[in-house]
């Protein structure tokens, strides 16, 4: 079953992105999902070595938190045993950030600097060894690449007459990207109201069969683009499992 | 050093003998310290 698909992207930047899937079925477009969410591999700290905590905080709950910082993770160069080894030293009267964990490779690096692991008054401090090592979205939240990864089918608009003089001013809510001819325009361009587009016109809104837009936010460990590909790349990794498994 | 009296603040060792109770100062209060080791935590 070879049949290509139709990608267009609305909006495109490093960390969210808005595309246009053609030709394929909600099963698949709901595979892709899943995928983004619990397949791509992603590096994540996930045993932590206290020197010295004198914090307020239990180690438990510091690594934890540490645990959800997401760090990049370049591609192809790391194994699924692989480890990374970052080091944070954090003296009081400070707040220890993400950013003050640092690391060997600087390839692997905390993807967002500001994210406060702990307040640290006179005198505490914070030393600690954190390990990182490559993990998949079903077994921990903390290796999930993608956040906030959701689809809508495509609406197209059709245009009618002009709406009757007296009736009602109710607003025409639609949310997610409309098909006007062969123009793509998401909904937040005209505050999610098609009166704000068409005003005073009968407006018809349908779904575009097989036709989906994804929203894919990423949580810094790689670009959106890339983790839609890894996360594809999965799924037909995983169809071609299946087949070898079946076919005898 | 495994205690720390709460009021004197100075070390104190314990023997099966003189029961719980700081030799410096009498006090009764003692505040077990965290020990100097490398923990390893488990992320989960």
């Amino acid at each position: 079953m070879a049949t290509d698909f139709d990608v267009e992207f609305i909006e495109d930047t490093e960390r969210e992105a808005r595309f246009l899937v053609r030709g394929i079925t909600p099963a698949f477009a709901n595979g892709i999902r899943r995928a983004i969410l619990a397949d791509v591999p992603t590096l994540s700290i996930d045993t932590v070595r206290f020197v010295e905590n004198s914090s307020v905080l239990f180690d438990e709950v510091l690594a934890l938190r540490m645990g959800l910082v997401p760090l990049t993770t370049p591609e192809g160069e790391f194994d699924e045993d692989d480890t990374v080894t970052l080091a944070i030293d954090v003296e009081g009267p400070a707040t220890a950030y993400s950013g003050d964990l640092v690391s060997p490779d600087p390839q692997v690096e905390p993807a967002d600097e500001n994210i406060p692991l702990i307040e640290l008054k006179d005198g505490q401090r914070l030393e600690a060894e954190a390990e990182a090592k490559l993990g998949r979205g079903r077994d921990h939240a903390k290796f999930q690449g993608g956040v906030a990864v959701g689809y809508r089918h495509l609406q197209h608009v059709e245009v009618g007459d002009d709406a009757s003089e007296y009736g009602e001013d109710e607003a025409q809510i639609v949310r997610g990207v409309i098909e006007d001819g062969d123009e793509l325009v998401a909904t937040s361009e005209f505050g999610h109201d098609l009166t704000n587009r068409y005003p005073g016109k009968e407006v018809t809104v349908e779904d575009v069969p097989n036709a989906f837009v994804f929203h894919v936010e990423s949580d810094g460990s790689m670009p959106v683009d890339e983790l839609v590909l890894r996360a594809v790349d999965t799924l037909s990794t995983r169809a071609d499992e299946l087949r070898e498994k079946v076919s005898l | 050093m495994s205690y720390k009296c709460s009021r004197c603040k100075r070390d104190v060792e314990l023997d099966a003998y003189g029961g719980v109770r700081c030799p410096y100062c009498g006090h009764r209060v003692l505040l077990k310290e965290r020990s100097r080791d490398v923990k390893e935590v488990d992320v989960q």
